[in-house]
């Protein structure tokens, strides 16, 4: 009894999320995203190329359904957590990767900034579980 | 002679240069400007066609290195030597620019290669998609243009990215490359301008290229004899190629993937005719950065620029000084303004089930009101019209008035100058002087309803969701000129979107404020995240929920985003001051005006600006159309 009772909530556990996440389009396990340029803590000096790495998915355009394929969106300052439910905003500090772009010219004003990156599906929603990239510091000159 | 004089970092690579220009390669003409410190010359300069040489390596090795050529380069003893044994000048700056000596003179000096020769090389394939359909359309219009690529487009651009032609073949080219990047370079260069040439002639009249680039070991007979299967693979590249597209191996993609700024696709890999292995495909799509890069090195597209710009500049000033003298503070004045709702329709629209028409050459049903067979046969030819973005959908032409009450309410514009953008973001910046001719916008952003319209005629792919009188949304750049050719179809008027400079001026509607009704946010004005309470976050409200601004323009902030036809520039260095549209010939990333209900206060302010890949949907995108008056 102790037992069933045992799975029952693990299995309220396991099943809670998934359901919070049902929008989004199913991630394999292993997939990892990052921020291949600028190391975490870089200083750089006027504009610069932010490179995306995607490891265990591919990078296809927005609208494109491929499977375990999706598009970048760049968090720049963006402190409010991403909602699994809603599209990835679109506004200026949401910068959306839709042709399928792997790199971009970034230019900040001086001073620290963070970066983050979130793998949007076909409609722009995140995957499930989240893809999101370590947040990382950099300072600008 | 002092040999402990090193080659400085700048002057080594100039010697080894030389000699890999006179002897290794052999066959390039070229003409380069080669700085060796603080003496400079100008030479290598030969061909082979004609065997000549001038022989200014031995020459400025002696009167230009002071005798330290040894030193310099290692291989100058052994330049030296066959210099002496064809009897070239050894010195006199005056006469290395005179003499021209044959370098074949000698049969034992360095020989050139003969026989065939492997070389590792970056070959493009082109040909022009659905040929033999432009042919017969029109032989001699056809074939006069595409000499006239040839000349114009293909050759300028094979010299500038050193790039050697293999041979014309019926409809298309081949072409080597020392360098995979050059060669990714150069086709997209030729893919872009075409975009260019294509854009004012009608669909059945585009010239399309497929492009292939393969990286691979050739065997060279003759500059127009290679073989090899590095050759075959680029040509099956190109043949699985979409028109307009550039395909690149594996092997290249690995070579320009950190050096050209584009977008891949990879396509994975794919058996080709009569390869064994499966070659691993990718698709470039060039991203607005590297193509501005490619464009700087473009003289002719740059002195045009300058041409266009002064000519903006010397009339724009002396129209501006003109309405400035006439019409001091012209107050805009709204015409053909009415009070009522636009759509008013109480029947509602002859909608058949907004079917995707995703098959372009699908003809219109029976009972569809879109037919028009005399120019159907036409558009079949699958190759040019497969997975075209624009205007596949829209090509079927259809003359079917669509009923008043789905054509979208327009509202005069007058004519007048304002003050465009603003100091609150560095991309509304500087705010500049324009001059607006007048014009006509829609009342609304348009409306699910209206768009359905253009999705039953065939004339629309995108099957827009949500209520009728709700803007439509989730559309593309691309979808949007869909719509806008349609209209301008059924209604006889030229519909377009407006410009990013009419769409400012209207949204501002005759103010200066931050905002159309002041400087200060206030509620029931606009629908924006923040701008009201309560706040509905999961869709749009319905097209004038909202006061209109001072020209009767509804949703003119907020709501939704609205596209505008130009193209995104970072900020407004080199705007136009005439209000027209301000684009390149095919840019990747589009304006959005307005803001969405999604966004906060700021972008409902007329100046804010934002960007949007063009061929992307996103939730919050939609549209109001416009025309010249």
């Amino acid at each position: 009894m102790r037992g069933t009772r045992a799975i029952l909530a693990a299995a309220l556990l396991t099943g809670l999320p998934v359901a919070a996440h049902s929008q989004g389009t199913h991630a394999p396990g292993d997939a990892f995203l990052y921020i291949i340029w600028p190391p975490d803590g870089t200083t750089v000096k006027g504009p610069f190329w932010c490179r995306f790495g995607l490891r265990g998915m591919g990078v296809t355009q927005a609208g494109s359904s491929a499977p375990n394929s999706g598009h970048h969106h760049l968090l720049i300052d963006v402190n409010d957590p991403i909602d699994p439910n809603e599209p990835i905003p679109q506004d200026k500090t949401h910068l959306h990767f839709g042709a399928g772009q792997t790199e971009a010219r970034i230019d900040l004003p001086p001073g620290k900034h963070t970066l983050q990156l979130v793998l949007g599906d076909a409609k722009h929603y995140p995957f499930n579980p989240p893809l999101i990239s370590k947040k990382i510091t950099i300072m600008v000159k | 002679m002092d040999r402990s004089a090193r080659p400085t970092a700048s002057e080594r690579p100039l010697c080894v240069a030389a000699l890999f220009e006179c002897f290794a390669r052999g066959r390039a003409v070229t003409r380069s400007e080669v700085d060796g410190g603080e003496k400079s010359f100008t030479a290598v300069h030969y061909r082979i066609e004609e065997p000549i040489v001038r022989p200014l390596f031995i020459a400025d090795k002696e009167t230009h290195f002071g005798g330290q050529g040894d030193a310099f380069c290692p291989f100058w003893k052994f330049i030296v030597a066959a210099g002496r044994f064809l009897d070239l000048p050894m010195s006199d700056a005056d006469r290395t620019r005179g003499p021209i000596h044959s370098i074949r003179g000698g049969r034992d000096g360095p020989p050139p290669p003969e026989g065939p020769m492997r070389r590792l090389a970056a070959i493009l394939a082109a040909d022009i998609s659905g040929y033999s359909r432009l042919m017969q359309l029109d032989e001699e219009g056809t074939h006069a243009r595409v000499t006239r690529h040839r000349r114009e487009l293909i050759e300028p651009n094979l010299a500038e990215y050193h790039g050697k032609l293999i041979t014309y073949t019926g409809d298309g080219f081949l072409a080597m490359f020392d360098s995979p990047v050059e060669a990714v370079r150069c086709a997209i260069v030729i893919q872009q301008s075409m975009v260019g040439r294509n854009a004012s002639l009608p669909r059945d009249q585009w010239i399309l290229y497929r492009i292939g680039i393969n990286l691979g070991d050739v065997v060279v007979v003759a500059p127009s004899e290679v073989y090899g299967d590095g050759l075959n693979i680029a040509v099956r590249l190109e043949g699985i190629a979409d028109p307009g597209d550039v395909y690149v191996s594996g092997g290249v993609y690995e070579q320009i993937k950190n050096k050209l700024v584009c977008a891949y696709q990879s396509l994975g890999d794919r058996q080709v005719k009569n390869i064994t292995d499966p070659v691993s495909v990718y698709r470039v799509l060039p991203d607005p950065a590297a193509l501005s890069q490619a464009r700087k090195k473009r003289w002719p597209v740059a002195l045009l620029a300058v041409l266009v710009a002064c000519n903006i500049a010397i009339f724009g000033g002396l129209y501006f000084l003109l309405q400035q003298r006439q019409t001091p503070n012209q107050a805009p004045t709204v015409a053909a303004r009415t009070e009522s709702p636009a759509v008013t329709a109480n029947t509602p629209p002859p909608l058949p089930t907004p079917a995707p028409a995703q098959e372009p050459e699908e003809k219109p049903k029976g009972g569809s009101p879109a037919s028009a067979p005399a120019q159907a046969p036409q558009e079949s030819a699958k190759e040019s019209t497969k997975e075209s973005t624009n205007e596949s959908a829209a090509s079927a032409p259809v003359t079917t008035p669509i009923p008043a009450q789905l054509a979208p309410d327009m509202v005069s514009i007058p004519g007048g100058a304002f003050s465009m953008g603003s100091d609150d973001d560095p991309s509304e910046k500087p705010i500049h002087r324009v001059t607006i001719k007048s014009f006509a916008i829609s009342k609304f952003p348009v409306t699910v309803r209206e768009w359905n319209a253009c999705v039953a005629a065939k004339g629309c792919s995108y099957p827009p969701t949500g209520k009728d009188d709700a803007p439509v949304t989730n559309l593309s750049w691309t979808d949007t000129q869909q719509f806008v050719e349609w209209l301008s179809k059924v209604t006889q008027k030229p519909f377009r979107l407006p410009t990013e400079a009419e769409w400012e001026y209207a949204a501002r509607g005759g103010t200066k404020s931050k905002f159309w009704w002041g400087d200060q946010l206030q509620a029931a004005m606009a629908n924006c995240k923040g701008c009201n309470e309560p706040y509905e976050t999961s869709q749009p409200l319905n097209v004038g929920s909202f006061k209109p601004n001072p020209f009767g323009l509804y949703d003119m902030g907020g709501n939704i985003h609205q596209w505008v036809a130009d193209c995104w520039h970072d900020n407004y260095q080199g705007a136009p001051s005439d209000g027209s549209v301000w684009v390149e010939h095919d840019c990747l990333s589009r304006v959005i005006r307005s803001g969405s209900w999604k966004n906060d206060p700021s972008y409902v302010r007329p100046s804010n600006r934002d960007h949007y890949d063009a061929t992307v949907r996103y939730p919050t995108h939609g549209l109001r159309v416009a025309y010249s008056q």
